[in-house]
């Protein structure tokens, strides 16, 4: 299954997304952008939490890692610091990133870690059939919540500026050009790239449709924002009536690995150790 | 006699580790096998400290309960340690006026305890010139001032205890000139320096006592050593991170106790499923929960080997001493690649933060890498069969960035390419493929089996495992008619070697620092072999090696 890049993409196995999930948007952003960058199969890794956004590690034909609920990120940080030349890139959802691994994704942030985190926000947990996940809106009727969910809604956005990630987006899965040119910057970028993207979930939220999500979203990018303006960016991320989308913020600063003490540019990976002298240890 | 054993106690904040230290350090220069214990609550400040040091012209391995000579810093110490004063024991409490001839001498409060140390020196038959030799070595990025103003209190001490108690001054013990093949080092840094000889390069931690020092080795040595050290969110954290850098190719370790241990034990699950090597080190504490967090037990060993949901094989590591926890930090480093598995290297408090003296590990180490598969010939549009049924169970590995060894890696049950699968016979056989690994360890001629200490054939066999093996080796010295059986790794279980090992004992006793003989439970299971005696302990102390010989001579 080779496409006009001449790179294999995708696998033998067929997604098992709902038809008309915002999924297929997002893989569909990603292989372009995969293709446009030129990078083979085996030049990058990708790290999958778990969910529906993740079950994408069986149709991506690259080097990927499937773990743990919650737990992508650090892995996703792993290999990175153990092969600093791989462009790493974590595929999560609003439930991993922002719950269960929340604190993966603050520490990780601060750090400045160079991976690339793409959170599939569809607000809720479509994989356990529908129940309010950190992002949904409060007072949102769910099998878990029956008489409405009582928490506020975690706002990705404004936390992921405040806890000095280095890149910061939203994208919309029904805008594949816009989102793979979003995707590209954050590859691109050296550091903590958080880009949250609005998925519709077909099945168990039948309001926030993709006719919802194209009435109530805009470009920043249209309306002159400067994504070198942390609080302007801010003020854009507290917006909840209509959703701003494109890059909010975005600032150039060594990222975690570079920012070690004697980094060697030689990948950890690669580095011999066949012979060890400890003697200046002990 | 051979030996001394000193402790000095006194409250949190006053030095009392320090203090030990630099005593211990001033024996090690004697040439002595020292051994240094220390005991304090989990606490910066108030609370009682005490830092015992057992010292030998011969090797000794474990503290010893009776005091020669006992420094009380704190009101309360006589009260606390009646038990360990008999009468030949010298105490120095309110006798020894320390804030006073601190003063004379011109030095600062906080170096009274350099004057007891003095005084140490004198009653014990130490040269004061190398105890002052510690000081200078210790004090000197603080100038040579404050290594002076040390020098005279230290040297104030040992006139007054010249001047006051020469009567009771104990007889030299002989001493040597300091053993430079020896060196004075504790658990936890000897199993710090093992996993850089075995070519760790990653090391993630979030604090967690004992294996908190583990953290502080690695985190100074990690420039000249060439390795990441990173402190990282929490445990979990840690865990995963090991599990992403083991993917890519780079041999890693986490450590923790009981508590981050838990917090790990989905990540040791992942481990298994994705056969990603990891090593995670396990310092005891007493727990459930958050327990006695400065204190020690060896009350994990079955939680160690069964932690995660369902069934995979993996290696639990249980050294006795320094010079095991180098060579097996080392070995795990090794066999968690050979293998693509977890290994868990379970210390304790005891082990881990004690100070030995030992033979100086070897300078250089070899390494070999293990089941990296050359894909440069392969196809680069097919994935790699990661998870290949084999004879050993183990599949070759292709890492992140190599060409023609695209693969998942994955932790849902999977094919042998690693995409995810629910059919029957897949899972099945990947179970069994996980599963082989397991006898193939037990024949690894890398694989430590049991060891037998002291006569081949004796009236009664003492069996443990981890570090009670230095206390039972000290406690063999003076029992007659035992040897001794220690278990350097757990599981996977021994079997064979442990039936030839025992197979002409008389009587067996299995001692263990937990309430309910995980180790004998687990040689039962194992073998069949129903073990009545056993001496448990889980005060949170470890044996001393007189408890030992009292309980099995009073029989």
């Amino acid at each position: 299954m080779t496409n006009q890049s001449g790179h294999k993409r995708t696998t033998a196995i067929q997604p098992t997304w709902c038809p008309g999930c915002g999924n297929f948007g997002i893989l569909g952003a990603l292989k372009q952008t995969l293709d446009k960058l030129k990078l083979e199969p085996h030049q990058f890794s990708l790290v999958y939490d778990v969910g529906c956004s993740s079950n994408m590690a069986d149709f991506v034909y690259s080097y990927g890692f499937h773990g743990l609920h919650g737990r992508t990120l650090p892995v996703a940080a792993g290999i990175k610091l153990a092969n600093h030349k791989l462009p790493v890139i974590a595929i999560i959802g609003d439930g991993g990133c922002f719950g269960e691994g929340l604190t993966h994704l603050v520490t990780l942030a601060r750090g400045n870690h160079d991976i690339l985190v793409i959170s599939h926000d569809n607000y809720l947990y479509s994989l356990t059939t529908g129940q309010m996940s950190p992002t949904t809106k409060k007072g949102t009727k769910t099998p878990s919540t029956p008489d409405g969910s009582i928490e506020e809604a975690y706002n990705p956005i404004a936390s992921a500026l405040i806890n000095h990630a280095t890149f910061v987006a939203r994208g919309f899965a029904g805008d594949i050009p816009h989102l793979a040119n979003l995707i590209e910057q954050g590859l691109n970028h050296q550091g903590f790239a958080l880009l949250d993207v609005l998925q519709p979930c077909v099945t168990y939220n039948k309001e926030m449709t993709y006719d919802w999500y194209r009435k109530n979203i805009y470009d920043l990018q249209k309306q002159n924002h400067q994504p070198s303006d942390k609080k302007a960016a801010l003020a854009k991320a507290l917006e909840t009536e209509k959703l701003p989308v494109g890059l909010f913020f975005q600032k150039q600063k060594p990222a975690y690995h570079q920012q070690i003490p004697n980094f060697s540019d030689t990948p950890l990976a690669h580095q011999d150790i066949s012979n060890i002298d400890i003697s200046s240890l002990l | 006699m051979t030996s001394f054993n000193w402790k000095i106690a006194g409250a949190a904040g006053e030095g009392i580790k320090k203090a030990g230290l630099i005593f211990a350090k001033t024996c090690f220069k004697h040439g002595l096998s020292v051994h240094g214990y220390t005991e304090y609550p989990s606490l910066i400040r108030g609370g009682h400290n005490t830092f015992q040091i057992h010292a030998s012209s011969e090797d000794i391995f474990s503290p010893s309960f009776k005091l020669d000579l006992l420094v009380g810093l704190h009101e309360k110490s006589s009260q606390l340690h009646q038990d360990e004063i008999t009468d030949k024991t010298i105490t120095l409490y309110d006798n020894l006026p320390l804030a006073k001839l601190v003063k004379q001498a011109g030095g600062t409060p906080q170096m009274k305890n350099m004057v007891a140390l003095g005084a140490s020196c004198f009653l014990l038959g130490l040269s004061l010139d190398k105890l002052n030799q510690t000081l200078a070595e210790i004090f000197a990025k603080k100038g040579q001032e404050i290594v002076q103003a040390n020098h005279q209190v230290s040297q104030a001490g040992y006139d007054y205890a010249q001047k006051n108690f020469k009567a009771k001054a104990k007889q030299p013990i002989p001493l040597k000139p300091e053993g430079k093949n020896k060196i004075f080092i504790t658990g936890n840094q000897a199993l710090s320096y093992g996993a850089i000889a075995g070519g760790m390069k990653l090391y993630a931690a979030y604090p967690m006592t004992p294996a908190t020092s583990i953290l502080h080795t690695l985190a100074a040595k990690a420039k000249p050593a060439n390795i990441i050290v990173r402190h990282a969110e929490d445990e979990i954290g840690t865990a995963n991170m090991a599990i992403g850098a083991g993917f890519a190719g780079v041999r890693s370790m986490v450590a923790t106790s009981g508590g981050g241990f838990s917090l790990m034990t989905e990540a040791l699950g992942l481990s298994g499923i994705t056969e990603t090597p990891l090593v995670i080190v396990n310092a005891m504490r007493p727990g459930p929960a958050s327990g006695m967090p400065t204190w020690s037990s060896q009350g994990d060993l079955l939680y160690a080997i069964h932690a995660s949901q369902d069934e995979f094989p993996r290696i639990v590591i249980t050294p006795g001493d320094p010079q095991e926890c180098f060579q097996l930090s080392k070995l795990a480093q090794n066999l968690a690649e050979k293998y693509q598995l977890p290994i868990i290297i379970l210390t304790d408090k005891y082990l881990g933060e004690s100070y030995f003296t030992i033979d100086k590990p070897q300078p250089k180490h070899q390494n070999q890498r293990y089941g990296l598969a050359d894909t440069k010939n392969l196809a680069n549009d097919q994935p790699f069969k990661r998870y290949q049924d084999t004879n050993t169970g183990v599949s070759p590995r292709s890492l992140p960035g190599q060409s023609g060894g695209v693969h998942l890696c994955n932790s849902y049950e999977h094919d042998e390419l690693g995409y995810a699968t629910e059919l029957a016979e897949e899972r099945t056989k990947q179970v069994n493929k996980r599963a082989k690994k397991t006898s193939q360890i037990l024949k690894d001629p890398d694989f430590v089996n049991p060891i037998l200490y002291g006569p081949k054939n004796s009236q009664q066999t003492l069996i443990s495992w981890g570090s009670n093996k230095g206390i039972i080796l000290e406690a063999i010295k003076e029992l007659k008619n035992t040897n001794f059986i220690h278990f350097p790794i757990v599981w996977p279980f021994p079997s064979h070697k442990f039936e030839q090992l025992t197979q002409n004992s008389k009587k067996l006793i299995t001692l263990e620092c937990n309430s309910t003989g995980q180790l004998n439970q687990l040689i039962q299971q194992q073998t069949c072999l129903k073990i009545e005696n056993q001496i448990l302990k889980y005060d949170g102390r470890p044996f001393f090696p007189e408890e030992i010989v009292e309980k099995l001579t009073s029989h």
